[in-house]
């Protein structure tokens, strides 16, 4: 078991959990974990992929364009929750649902 | 120093829409004056570029390796266009002080319109692709956010609605261009695609050359996108100028022009380009024939002209086109700009409750005359000359039943203006109400332009040197201003084309002893009534995205993990189709 | 050896993340994935990765995810799922496996590190991307602004209730006005 395989069982078992964590949450604080978890997924393939061919540099700048985006979607998620939370008093998604017009 | 002038001529109107609306609608007279001061800074800087010309003026953004560099190029097509662009743009600008006098919401107005001439200047002075786009997206989102500007108004709303759709399906042409153009050299840079495009796979070219013309098409409302022009004058007038002669609608034929040395081997391409102008042509001057629409004939006028352009670039004359270009973009912005004087006055768009206001209103009859005689190629006035060029171009390198079909456009482009002239400005009056010639801030970009309608085309000379000078790949030839009007003058083709114009014109003054000829002619006039039936096909186009549009957006239920569970599902369809196809690879 | 346990007690923290029953703990487990990635990050070749991992995926938006729990309430979920989970873990399971059965195993693939620095890669060769970063943090102060801002009064009833409220208000309003 090479550490490359043993990178992309990683990124295939985070994008697995996080995909069932989005399905399946209902807390929107919970939707931006598993956001959190779906990204850390995306930077990882991108390292091994950056290792596999030999140009980790390059895989290196790509992942932290990825953080860089990954972090401001946590922080505007959680600022909306919190602005949510003050107006309907409720995190739940299927009852945000319903203010659809 | 041309690096400084070609972001300036961009930078300097978008700095100036972000004033003029930063100023706020309570200062009209403030938005009024800083708007035409931007826009005429703009034109100036513009002007300032012409000294710069030169293929090695160039401006590189680096951007990274990944997407190429952002440039600028400062050669004689794109300058040319930046001037007409920001010129007559400042110059609608102008007149919108008067026009729009008291109108509400100013600072929305000036800030896209300043947006819009930025925005074309930096679609013209774009030496990649990438850059290119992006600015040909920026004019068709203030093309549909100006055409919509009265956007109480259902029909605005959806003109604009219609030109946005329009232009994007044109768009897509312009993108598969440039993801071909980086796909196979690795280079966004027109030049260099223009340089290398003969190594580029027969087929792939001709795709792009194909995508290219849809563009084109597109943007300069040609058959078969022709419809969205005349839904477009739903805009105020001095936008219709700026939409019609100064910035849109230019940049199609812009963009033939220039991909004009890659695509002229690629079989069919010519001939295609140019049934495209002889059809624009021909059927958009039988619309203005029938139109009762003062801003609407006008607005078929200008896909009829724009054809001329089309048409010769199809037949290889780039220069032919662009001089045209020139012509039309000063007298059409002037027929516009007087038609607005004239509704602004009258208060109604239809001829026929017009009539005999010549009397009433000597200023705009007459520069209203100088820009009929343009537009229907009388001799003197520039559009005369330019368009004595594009026919001739047609006739010596084009085929014959074209040249015949564009010469049977000049007499019915003589005839609709004649018309036009008769039923506003001559003849009883259907006006009741008192109206008034146009204000002296209406007068002087009116004078200015109608100095230009008579004049511009003594420029031909230095104009082919700027073209011939700075255009490695098209091989234009110099001459001067004189060669070309002795040419023209001493043509034969430019006598037959006044006989044809002649034509035109008496069929009008005769057009009462032609009654007989009028019923046959019946049916015809009905389908230029209905838009030859492309109105329907472009309708259900708009129809169609819209209601697919509704349609899609019932299935946004706002439950967030049903909508994940369509991602993570479609996604699976994906992989599930991937891993047939290396199932297959394998097996 | 090592690296396949690291990634699978990562694989058990992620899971925990939404096993827990508090949103606190549910914060602290993904700050648990964010140490042990960071470390199998290093062990990858990647260590400036490494590095912003840890002290952004651990640090800072650990810190705001207790910040913003604390500010809008930690009430346990235990709300049931929407999606019936069999459905919800066979597509999560089957995309997953899908891509395995694609990628899986990598074979006679070892990647050679020597390249050039990150620095130059960095700015020379993304510089759209840096341009679009920076505006992209930018966008993140006008958010945390946003987090930070004071709330309007708070409504008191469900929002079309309050909406429907409203309009009754200045219906009554403009008839006072019209009545005199």
């Amino acid at each position: 078991m090479t550490l490359l395989n043993i990178g992309l069982i990683g990124v295939l078992g985070l994008l697995g959990v996080g995909f069932y964590g989005l399905l399946t949450s209902r807390n929107l604080i919970k939707v931006i974990i598993a956001l959190q978890i779906l990204a850390k997924a995306a930077v990882l393939a991108l390292l091994v992929a950056g290792n596999a061919s030999g140009q980790i540099g390059l895989g290196q700048s790509v992942a932290i364009t990825v953080i860089v985006a990954d972090t401001i979607v946590a922080v505007i998620g959680m600022a909306l929750a919190i602005q949510v939370r003050r107006q309907m008093h409720t995190l739940d998604v299927v009852e945000l649902a319903r203010l659809r017009g | 120093m041309a690096t400084w002038l070609m972001w300036m001529t961009i930078g300097v109107p978008w700095l100036g829409a972000l004033l003029v609306w930063r100023l706020g609608d309570e200062r009209p007279n403030a938005q009024h004056h800083a708007a035409a001061v931007f826009s005429l800074l703009a034109g100036g800087t513009a002007l300032a570029l012409l000294p710069f010309v030169g293929e090695t003026a160039v401006s590189r953004i680096p951007v990274g390796g990944v997407f190429g560099d952002f440039t600028l190029v400062a050669d004689g097509l794109g300058v040319f266009l930046a001037i007409v662009a920001t010129v007559v743009g400042s110059l609608a600008v102008i007149f919108s002080g008067a026009y729009m006098h008291g109108a509400a919401q100013l600072g929305r107005y000036y800030a896209l319109v300043l947006l819009f001439i930025g925005a074309m200047a930096g679609l013209v002075l774009a030496g990649g692709f990438l850059l290119l786009f992006f600015f040909w997206e920026i004019t068709a989102l203030c093309s549909y956010a100006l055409i919509s500007f009265h956007n109480d108004d259902p029909k605005a709303v959806s003109g604009g609605v219609k030109a946005l759709i329009m232009t994007q399906v044109g768009g897509v042409g312009l993108l598969g261009l440039a993801l071909l153009a980086y796909g196979y050299l690795s280079s966004y840079e027109i030049n260099t695609f223009l340089a290398q495009a003969h190594t580029l796979p027969a087929a792939v070219l001709s795709i792009a050359a194909f995508g290219a013309l849809a563009a084109a098409a597109a943007k300069s409302a040609q058959v078969p996108f022709q419809t969205w022009l005349p839904d477009a004058m739903e805009a105020p007038s001095p936008v219709s100028a700026l939409i019609h002669a100064a910035t849109m609608v230019n940049a199609g034929v812009y963009l033939l022009a220039r991909l004009y040395p890659a695509f002229a081997a690629v079989p069919g391409w010519k001939t295609a380009v140019l049934t495209v102008g002889l059809l624009s042509a021909l059927l958009a001057a039988f619309m203005a024939l029938t139109a009762h629409d003062l801003k609407r004939a006008l607005a078929y006028s200008t896909v009829s002209q724009l054809g001329y352009m089309v048409y010769a670039v199809g037949v290889g004359g780039v220069f032919a086109s662009q001089f045209h270009l020139l012509s039309h973009a000063v007298f059409k912005a002037l027929l516009f700009l007087s038609a607005g004087a004239v509704i602004h006055a009258v208060g109604t768009r239809d001829m026929r409750q017009m009539g005999g206001l010549g009397a009433m209103m000597p200023f705009v009859r007459a520069v209203f005359l100088a820009g009929a005689l343009a537009l229907a190629g009388l001799p003197l006035a520039n559009g005369f000359f330019s368009k004595e060029l594009v026919l001739e171009e047609g006739l010596h390198h084009g085929p014959l039943w074209a040249y015949v079909g564009m010469l049977l456009g000049a007499g019915l482009t003589a005839l609709y203006t004649l018309r036009m002239v008769a039923m506003v400005f001559y003849g009883e009056t259907a006006v009741t109400r008192r109206v008034h010639d146009a204000s002296p801030r209406m007068q002087l970009p009116l004078g200015v332009l109608t100095f230009g309608s008579l004049t511009t085309w003594l420029l031909a000379g230095p104009f082919t040197r700027l073209l011939a000078q700075t255009l490695p790949y098209h091989a234009l030839k110099e001459m001067t201003t004189l060669e070309m009007a002795v040419e023209i003058l001493t043509a034969p083709a430019t006598a037959l084309a006044l006989l044809v114009i002649g034509l035109g014109l008496s069929a009008w003054l005769l057009r009462h002893r032609l009654h007989r000829w009028q019923r046959p002619l019946h049916p015809l006039a009905q389908a230029a009534v209905q838009s030859f039936g492309f109105e329907r096909i472009n309708q259900q186009l708009t129809v169609g995205t819209k209601g697919a549009a509704a349609v899609l957006s019932r299935t946004q239920t706002g439950q967030l993990n049903w909508n994940v569970a369509a991602i993570v599902g479609a996604l699976l369809l994906v992989l599930v189709v991937l891993s047939w196809i290396v199932g297959w690879l394998v097996g | 050896m090592i690296d396949l346990l690291l990634i699978l007690v990562t694989l058990v923290f992620a899971v925990q993340a939404f096993r827990a029953a508090r949103l606190l703990s549910a914060a602290l487990w993904l700050a648990g994935v964010s140490v042990l990635l960071a470390i199998f990050f290093f062990r990858l070749g990647a260590p400036q990765v490494a590095v912003i991992e840890l002290s952004v995926g651990a640090g800072l938006v650990t810190v705001l995810f207790v910040f913003a729990i604390s500010v809008a309430g930690d009430e346990p979920v235990a709300l049931r799922s929407l999606l019936p989970w069999p459905l919800a873990a066979a597509l999560a399971l089957g995309a997953a496996a899908l891509l395995g059965w694609l990628t899986l195993p990598l074979v006679g693939v070892e990647g050679a590190l020597a390249e050039r620095p990150l620095a130059e890669l960095l700015w020379q060769q993304r510089g759209l991307d840096m341009l679009g970063q920076v505006v992209i943090i930018f966008c993140g102060v006008l958010g945390m602004l946003g987090l930070l801002a004071e709330a309007k009064a708070p409504l008191r009833q469900p929002v079309a209730a309050e909406v429907a409220a409203r309009r009754e208000r200045e219906l009554e309003e403009m008839q006072q006005k019209a009545l005199p």
